[in-house]
């Protein structure tokens, strides 16, 4: 299926895999934005792609290669959020260190969900997915207070101001909260081609393929998938720290809500579950999209973003099933076959 | 706990558990034959409140008569929705490896489509069905039972049997159980499989549209109404058993009883919490639902 | 053939290129962009597209009368960004008009999640915002200079409605004894509930019932059953529109009786969509909390306001709301600070704001007295106005300044079998 696993990969002079030298100079130039504009509103939108492209890159990390499909995993951007949140204000402690808290805590709570969840195969584990998530939201949406620690309910979390801190995680200039995004995007999308080569990829794209066959052939599906699982969940819930210290404000409706989960899902699938590359692409797709509807047309025509995303969501599933990222590919590797044949 | 307002809340919950169960139906029927689990349901039942709407303001036409209007309005929006978008992906899934998810992804994005055309035409305002008749309340010894729910939970309990008997006895229906237990060999076997789907797909949306007549004198109306009880629907029907019709009514009926007396206990939230509790359960330890079979 | 056509395009784009920017300094001297986020999609769409029918009938009317006479008869020209009710497509969407559009003040955002991160971009950018429907306290408690709210804080809705009831008994002698709280079990609902459970305990009220649901129920019946059995003299209620209308028409299938009536703090019952969908006898003698004196129409005469109510009809299809008419109060706020600051440079339109002091005219429209800001930004003469539904109409009961002579409130309410038609 995967024309990348069957061919050698196409290599530089170098020795470089083609693939890491571009993913390597696109990141250059991306990184260079902020030196060469001083465009605010620019960097905010390009914060908000890289941002989204990272939560996709977190789901895709589990979903894209196990072939299930979650539509929870808000609620470990939540935790996370809420975690490091608290940890600022209720403990003194810097996000920093915060948000590896939120981590652990939302891949110890993903384990937990996963392990009897996982034997549940397609829609089901969809549903059962959606079903815990909406009950961790509903539930702190009706708490104000948890065994002394203040959640507020559906009020949501303020971060507190602290002025221009490494420390606090804040700055009052946005390049940094884009450096900070812009590297978590790149370790994200590291690790998930780390994986791929590893044997954990190799068992998930095994179960993926056939779970069954899988098993008969002594890979047993539940230690692979519950790492990927609780390795997908820590990184989805720093991108809820991400958020909550960008916005410097959560509540459970939007980072814990099913919308965010359906974003995460749907642009990994536009852009082309299971690879590396492809839920930065359906990041890069979705969001201006979203952002000229609104700019151009919300007032006018309200909700008409929100149905081109359900047409191009229909149009990939019919027409695209392995995401935008398949014709581009077959178009790169095209390109790289002619230079090869003409010496 | 006081035994009348017990009971109260038992006939409520029953009522109401049957119009859920009723809304259920096309959702089970669809999963039974086609193996889609549609997300777009309650979409579809927002167009069907939303024709009765019409119905009613522009034609003057009584909800009730609207079903006249709904049912082959949806019949033949699901008909056209599985004919046109859906089975392109069941024909392409013949060939490669069956998956299941790209179906649930497909009808996502029907329900993003549909949810927000509904906002663009029609705006997001809330409206509402008002008739100038009264209906008369049955009494259930001292309790008074609400007519329109009476009507809905009936209608429910009677679809649902007429349904099954229909599945059993018609050709027609016969052709839908035999697709629905294997495609292939009813292929082989001289049936038209894409007819039967969006024949199938067809019926379930037809009786959405009867529901959404049913209830349109009740329920408030807007574009985001679909949801909550697509989310519904959803557990009626993990609870029931995927697929199993007459599941789908004493599903409804278990939630709405549970919801009903439970509340009374805790707080509308913390029973919300306590269904989808219980959906995840059932699903963990029964997947096959109260009334399916393993 | 590739060439020709590369220079074409090229030549296309200068041309537009030179065109916006030749554009760009000709429109800023003849109107003045003001930036207006609101909920137009998503779940709070219907108050977003009220508040921004106001806002445009408000920006006609000023136009029409001359645009604003200290800037040569610059127009106002309102630019619109949806946040769809979510924080970050609010922050972003503001970042949009501060920084793209160039608007010379902005406002919204209905939802205090929303207000409350995006007025810290307004802030950061020096740009002044003024607050529209949000009544999160903590949005002007914050030492924010270019944060202005006209309207009510969430302590001074549940403290109005209980200072009806007060006011109520004084004038009557029968006082209600307990209460019971049903409410949406999101931020508004829980927030407004935690604030009416404090004031009270102190103003002896007995809550005998505290409820919260999940907003979108599809039946009311279990908690009207339990309203029924905890026997309260009256229920405050925060319901959005669906919720509230479901509520109310099977309040009244069950003929649930409750001596001292339903007092719901606005949300359905400010919106015009709620009447429509309900009959009259659902709605009577309801008390109503709300932003906007709702008989004000019937009370004014000042052409303006009427002018106002009459074009938001025509973009609605329906009457004035309390949002259509907050978006208005919003931008004649605007107008009358840009007359006195006479530019549009951000830092003298605050101070021009922060110094306003409006006793009369079109600003006004919602019922308040007065506008002046305290040091915070919050109009501290915001109140809001209760009404009563007499006779098929919404007759203000409090303050009692805004009670017109002829508006006798019926206290306490007639039980169901003593109401005429039912």
């Amino acid at each position: 299926m995967n024309t990348r696993t069957i061919t050698a990969t196409p290599r530089s002079a170098a020795g470089l895999p083609l693939g890491a030298l571009a993913a390597g100079l696109g990141f250059g130039c991306v990184a260079l934005v902020p030196l060469l504009v001083d465009d605010p509103f620019l960097i905010h939108s390009l914060i908000m792609v890289l941002f989204f492209a990272y939560m996709a890159s977190s789901w895709n990390f589990l979903c894209g290669y196990v072939g299930q499909l979650s539509l929870g995993h808000a609620m470990f951007s939540g935790v996370g959020g809420y975690v490091s949140v608290l940890m600022f204000t209720q403990l003194g402690l810097s996000p920093w260190i915060g948000m590896l808290f939120g981590g652990l805590l939302a891949a110890g709570l993903s384990v937990l969900i996963g392990y009897p969840t996982f034997r549940l195969k397609g829609p089901y584990f969809t549903l059962t997915t959606i079903a815990f998530a909406e009950i961790v939201r509903i539930w702190v949406e009706n708490t104000n207070d948890f065994i002394g620690v203040p959640l507020k309910g559906a009020e949501g979390l303020v971060v507190p101001a602290a002025g221009d801190s490494l420390w606090a995680f804040q700055f009052s200039s946005k390049t940094p909260y884009f450096y900070i995004i812009l590297a978590m995007l790149a370790l994200v999308m590291l690790a998930t081609r780390l994986m791929e080569r590893s044997k954990l990829g190799y068992c998930l794209k095994a179960v993926r393929g056939d779970r069954d066959a899988a098993e008969a052939l002594g890979i047993n599906p539940t230690p692979s998938t519950l790492a990927a699982l609780a390795i997908s969940a820590f990184m989805t819930a720093l991108g809820g720290s991400f958020y909550a210290q960008f916005f410097r404000y959560i509540n459970p409706e939007r980072n814990m809500g099913l919308e965010l989960s359906i974003d995460m899902a749907v642009m990994t699938i536009i852009g082309g579950q299971g690879t590396v590359a492809g839920p930065l692409l359906g990041a890069l797709i979705l969001t201006p999209i979203s952002e000229m509807a609104r700019s151009h047309l919300g007032g006018g025509l309200p909700g008409l973003h929100l149905v081109v995303y359900g047409l191009v969501l229909m149009a990939c599933v019919l027409y695209f099933p392995k995401g935008a990222i398949a014709p581009l590919g077959r178009l790169a590797k095209r390109l790289t076959d002619r230079r090869g044949s003409r010496p | 706990m006081d035994p009348l307002i017990l009971s109260f809340a038992v006939v409520n919950g029953v009522l109401l558990g049957g119009i859920y169960g009723g809304v259920a139906l096309g959702l089970s029927l669809i999963f039974g034959v086609l193996r889609v689990v549609n997300f777009a349901h309650g979409s579809f039942l927002m167009l069907s409140l939303y024709i009765a709407f019409w119905c009613w303001s522009l034609l003057g036409l009584d909800p009730y008569l609207s079903v006249f209007v709904t049912v082959p309005a949806m019949f033949g929006l699901g008909y056209f929705v599985q004919s046109v978008i859906i089975s392109p992906l069941i024909r392409r899934e013949r060939a490669l490896v069956v998956e299941p998810l790209s179906a649930l992804l497909l009808t996502a994005g029907v329900f993003l489509v549909l949810d927000n055309l509904a906002l663009m035409a029609f705006g997001p305002n809330v409206r509402a069905v008002q008739v100038d008749y009264y209906l008369p309340s049955p009494m259930l010894g001292p309790i008074p039972l609400n007519p329109q729910r009476l009507i809905g939970a009936l209608a429910a309990v009677l679809v649902a049997l007429g349904l099954s008997w229909w599945l059993r006895h018609s050709h027609m229906g016969r052709a839908i159980r035999a697709t629905a237990q294997n495609r292939d060999a009813a292929a082989l076997s001289g049936i038209n499989v894409p007819f039967v789907y969006a024949v199938t797909f067809g019926i379930g949306c037809a009786v959405l549209g009867l529901f959404g007549s049913l209830i349109a004198p009740f329920m408030p109306i807007s574009p985001s109404i679909g949801v909550a009880f697509g989310i519904k629907s959803f557990i009626v029907v993990v609870l029931g058993g995927l697929g199993s019709i007459p599941g789908c009514i004493v599903g409804g009926m278990v939630i709405g009883v549970f919801e009903a007396v439970a509340s009374q206990h805790i707080t509308a939230t913390s029973a919300a919490i306590g269904s989808l509790g219980l959906f995840i359960l059932i699903l963990l330890v029964r997947p096959q639902g109260i009334m399916g079979r393993a | 053939m590739a060439k020709p056509s590369r220079n074409r395009i090229a030549l296309l784009a200068s041309t537009m290129l030179f065109g916006v920017l030749a554009a760009g300094p000709a429109l800023a001297q003849s109107a003045v962009k003001i930036g207006c986020a609101l909920p137009l999609s998503g779940g709070s769409a219907t108050v977003g597209n009220q508040t921004r029918a106001g806002a445009l009938a408000a920006a006609e009317q000023i136009n029409a009368a001359g645009g604003i006479k200290a800037l040569n008869g610059a127009k106002l020209e309102v630019v619109f960004g949806d946040t769809q009710s979510k924080a970050d497509i609010g922050v972003t969407e503001t970042e949009r008009l501060v920084t793209r559009e160039n608007v010379a003040a902005l406002c919204g955002a209905f939802n205090s999640a929303v207000t409350f991160p995006a007025t810290e971009v307004a802030e950061r950018y020096k740009t002044p915002w003024v607050v529209v429907g949000s009544v999160k306290d903590e949005i002007t408690e914050r030492n924010f200079k270019y944060v202005f709210r006209i309207n009510n804080k969430a302590t001074y809705d549940a403290r109005e409605q209980l200072d009806a009831l007060d006011l109520l008994a004084k004038e009557t002698g029968k006082k209600p004894k307990t209460i019971a709280m049903l409410y949406e079990g999101s931020d508004w609902g829980r927030s407004h509930a935690a604030n009416v459970k404090r004031f009270a305990k102190d103003r002896g009220y007995d809550i005998v019932l505290d409820e919260a649901a999940p907003p979108n129920q599809v039946d009311f019946s279990n908690q009207l059953l339990k309203i029924r059995g905890a026997r309260p003299d009256a229920v405050i209620v925060a319901l959005y529109t669906p919720d509230h209308l479901l509520f109310s028409r099977q309040l009244m299938e069950q003929r649930l009786d409750l001596p001292f009536g339903i007092h719901s703090v606005g949300g359905g019952t400010e919106d015009p969509a709620f009447y429509k969908g309900l009959p009259q006898r659902a709605v009577d003698y309801v008390f109503v909390q709300e932003d906007w004196q709702i008989d004000k129409l019937q009370q004014t005469n000042d052409k303006t306001i009427l002018a106002i109510a009459e074009r938001t009809k025509e973009m609605l299809g329906y009457g004035m709301s309390a949002y259509a008419a907050q978006g208005a109060s919003a931008m004649y706020v605007l107008a009358d600070a840009l007359e006195r600051s006479g530019s549009t440079d951000r830092e003298k339109l605050r101070d021009a704001i922060a110094a306003s002091d409006i006793q009369s005219g079109p600003a006004l429209i919602t019922g308040y007295g007065r506008i002046k800001f305290d040091e915070q930004g919050q109009n501290t003469h915001a109140h809001g106005v209760i009404s009563q539904n007499l006779n098929g109409q919404r007759r203000t009961i409090w303050p009692l300044e805004n009670r017109g002579s002829e508006t006798k409130p019926v206290w306490p309410v007639p039980a169901w079998s003593e109401r005429k038609g039912s």
